[in-house]
């Protein structure tokens, strides 16, 4: 039995989230380090509500308490138990998600944050069951538990915090703008007029439309490297990660203009699973802690390597 | 021109028995002799006519069936290999874009041959266009038909030959991306992919609908009726009155026969069976070679395309495989439209050419092409290109492209081989008509012009 089956419950759970955060207000002396864990997950999802009442997707997350461990009856177990993990992943975008033809496998920034959690699950990062899927699969896919978990370059905002979890921020993307290295234009602004690549759905379109560009709609962002390549249009415009990827496709690109806006990416995991949500947290803070963070970013984007973004959680 | 010998009528230009018998008609039409040379004026004007609507009649068919054989045949042979190669180029590039970036020989060396092929065909129907504005034997109305058809193909040749390269040269990006691991090559395949199914693919479609209707409206002008039947009441009117003449003449001279007029009357009699079997028989052939020919030969080459387009769907989907299932979409829908099933192509093969193993394999590669995306879909992509590069969807969809690809072989040689049957059955036949009209003038003239002398 669980929440989405019962919607009256679901109904009431921000009447429950605020009265939680009432309570909390009042007992803020009180430490609850000793909950049990079933007691820790209520707590986090209540505190969580709260979360999206106050949205800020930096610090939307649930903290992990310590090391990832695989508890019994937790949903790493079951995962453990089927034997392999199944994650969204976007097998397209060069450097995040994209299947290599030399070697047959999906590779990329993403696919190293999976193996991670594979790894901490199975102690084998190859136990993983990767499903291509595309942008608009990424909500419904996560929600309906047809995948654990989804890296695909996927934006932590408000409006996805109300149907899905995400995990702490693990990648920090803005968008820019990619021009051919003969293109005078130096920003998106310079563009006004002229047609700039984006795929359909993606935010980006509007940002491109709002600094006065056409804004051109194609399925994939290779779509876009293609009309860039054809002389189609004069730009591409989305998350430096994506364009980062495509730069690397063709060396006559470069990647100009100041940050847009402002993309945290996090893991996407549904909100039935919050003990999922915290071992992935575990996992992250691993990562960015051991230099493992700093080896995938050294080896799919490139030098210099940033510090990792800091975890920001919702308590 | 001052005077000629064959406008006067001067005395010293006839013979002593012509003489007379124009002397004796001037003086009286209503005697025997006037109206002797009535008759033989009659006759020998009516010979020249008949020569004349036979040869016209025997001409119009044999060149409507040459039409069938030497023009629209091979022009819409032409548009279904354009149609047939850039499909089969299409599944092929994306079979050889699977395979990663070492492609199989075998599948470069049938893009390339496909690709040749589409471009000789291109060429090939180009130039017959130019010829076939030369179709000057065309009776009006089809000509006109032909050449309004003429240019608009013209103009879907020309949406060929300037896509063609371009198709090449994304499908070359395409590959040269794809050696370097680059899923930009996947991009460049599918708008090449885009291209040739968008915008080639239907001018060639075009042509195809075009050149067919032509070649139906030359098969029905070389087998329609009137004209032949017109003929051949005319004809069997004439041998009555030939019929008649004899006769009158029998009673009038008290002589049995009049040689003059029976050879007229073999000659004519042979005229006549030859025109009306010729036409028999080359009607025979042609509508034989539409029935057992042409139409099962479209029948197949529409699965064909079907099947090579699905089979491009089930290579571009594990290519893409980003999770849009636009190709297999697209699958889904060719398979609706390929059958088998009711209202299907795959059922309109089978009542144009008889049951064939198409059916069945059409069914055993969908059941592999489940498995396959049951595979790919439970992230089992490698087995799954494996089933369609090497395994059961490969296997099976050769064994349904071979089922296609023979029956079109077949049904096409059995239109070629009928087709030019029933040209053949006209051949000869305006000459023969004409000869054959010039021998009952002479002899009408021989048989009427002796009589005529017994009355000097």
């Amino acid at each position: 039995m669980n929440a989405r089956s019962r919607p009256w419950l679901r109904a009431l759970l921000p009447v429950l989230a605020a009265s939680a955060l009432v309570l909390g207000a009042v007992a803020a002396g009180a430490a609850p380090d000793r909950l049990s864990s079933v007691h820790a997950s209520r707590a986090a999802s209540t505190v969580r509500q709260a979360a999206v009442a106050a949205c800020n997707p930096k610090a939307s997350s649930l903290r992990p308490s310590g090391p990832p461990l695989v508890t019994p009856g937790s949903f790493m177990a079951r995962i453990r138990a089927r034997g392999f993990l199944i994650a969204g992943v976007d097998q397209s975008t060069y450097h995040f998600g994209f299947y290599n033809p030399l070697d047959g496998q999906i590779e990329g920034f993403d696919i190293d944050m999976i193996r991670a959690v594979a790894q901490a699950i199975f102690g084998n990062p190859n136990k993983v069951e990767y499903k291509a899927i595309s942008d608009a699969q990424r909500i419904p896919d996560v929600s309906s538990g047809a995948v654990d978990i989804v890296a695909h370059t996927m934006t932590i905002t408000c409006a996805r915090l109300q149907q899905i979890d995400f995990s702490s921020v693990y990648f920090d993307a803005a968008q820019r703008v990619l021009v051919l290295k003969n293109s005078t234009a130096r920003s998106l602004a310079a563009l006004a007029g002229q047609k700039v690549c984006a795929t359909t759905g993606s935010d980006s379109l509007a940002v491109i439309a709002k600094n006065g560009a056409i804004p051109v709609a194609v399925p994939y962002w290779t779509d876009c490297l293609v009309l860039l390549q054809q002389g189609d249009v004069a730009a591409i415009s989305t998350d430096d990660s994506i364009l980062a990827g495509l730069a690397a496709q063709d060396p006559w690109t470069m990647l100009v203009g100041p940050r847009l806006t402002d993309e945290p990416y996090g893991l996407a995991i549904s909100k039935q699973h919050p003990d999922f949500v915290t071992f992935v947290n575990a996992v992250l803070e691993q990562l960015r802690t051991d230099g493992q963070w700093a080896a995938s970013y050294a080896h799919w984007i490139g030098h210099p390597v940033p510090a990792p973004p800091q975890a920001h959680y919702v308590d | 021109m001052t005077s000629s010998v064959g406008v006067s009528p001067g005395p010293v230009t006839r013979t002593p028995a012509v003489r007379r018998a124009w002397q004796l008609s001037r003086l009286d039409t209503a005697t025997t002799p006037g109206r002797l040379w009535l008759l033989l004026v009659g006759l020998v004007a009516l010979c020249l006519a008949w020569g004349v609507l036979a040869a016209l009649t025997a001409e119009q068919h044999a060149s409507a069936a040459a039409d069938v054989v030497a023009v629209s045949e091979p022009l819409s042979l032409d548009a279904e290999q354009i149609y047939q190669s850039l499909s089969d180029a299409d599944a092929t590039a994306a079979s050889a874009f699977l395979s990663g970036g070492l492609e199989p020989a075998a599948d470069r060396q049938r893009y390339n041959a496909d690709i040749t092929q589409a471009a000789i065909r291109i060429e090939a129907a180009g130039a017959l266009l130019g010829s076939s504005a030369a179709r000057t034997q065309l009776p009006g109305q089809l000509n006109q038909h032909a050449s309004t058809a003429g240019s608009a193909t013209g103009d879907d040749l020309a949406i060929l030959s300037a896509g063609l390269p371009v198709y090449t040269d994304e499908v070359g990006t395409a590959r040269a991306d794809n050696r370097l691991g680059l899923p930009l090559g996947a991009a460049y395949l599918r708008k090449a992919s885009a291209l040739l199914r968008g915008t080639l693919l239907p001018a060639a479609s075009d042509i195809y609908t075009k050149e067919n209707g032509l070649l139906t409206s030359a098969s029905a002008q070389a087998t329609g009726l009137p004209l032949i039947v017109i003929a051949v009441v005319i004809g069997l009117a004439l041998g009555y009155l030939l019929y008649r003449s004899s006769r009158w003449l029998t009673r009038r001279s008290h002589r049995r026969v009049n040689y003059g007029l029976l050879v007229a009357a073999v000659a004519f009699a042979v005229s006549l069976v030859w025109l009306a079997g010729a036409f028999a028989i080359g009607r025979a052939e042609l509508l034989h070679a539409q029935q057992h020919g042409s139409v099962p030969a479209e029948a197949y080459a529409r699965a064909d395309v079907a099947a090579l387009q699905a089979h491009a769907d089930e290579s571009l989907t594990l290519i893409d495989n980003s999770g849009d299932d636009s190709y297999q979409q697209d699958f889904i829908a060719q398979q609706k439209l390929l059958g088998p099933g009711p209202g299907t192509l795959l059922a309109a093969v089978e009542a144009s050419a008889g049951n064939g193993p198409a059916a069945a394999d059409a069914q055993a590669w969908y059941r592999a092409h489940a498995v396959l995306r049951a595979l790919d879909d439970s992230g089992n992509h490698a087995a799954a290109v494996h089933s369609a590069l090497a395994g059961e969807a490969a296997a099976r969809f050769a064994r349904l492209s071979a089922d296609l690809s023979n029956g079109i072989n077949a049904d096409q040689a059995v239109f070629a081989s009928n087709a030019r049957g029933g040209r053949d059955a006209f051949t000869g036949l305006a000459v023969g008509m004409i000869v054959a009209s010039l021998i009952m003038v002479a002899g009408c003239a021989w048989g009427l012009t002796r009589r005529l002398a017994e009355y000097r």
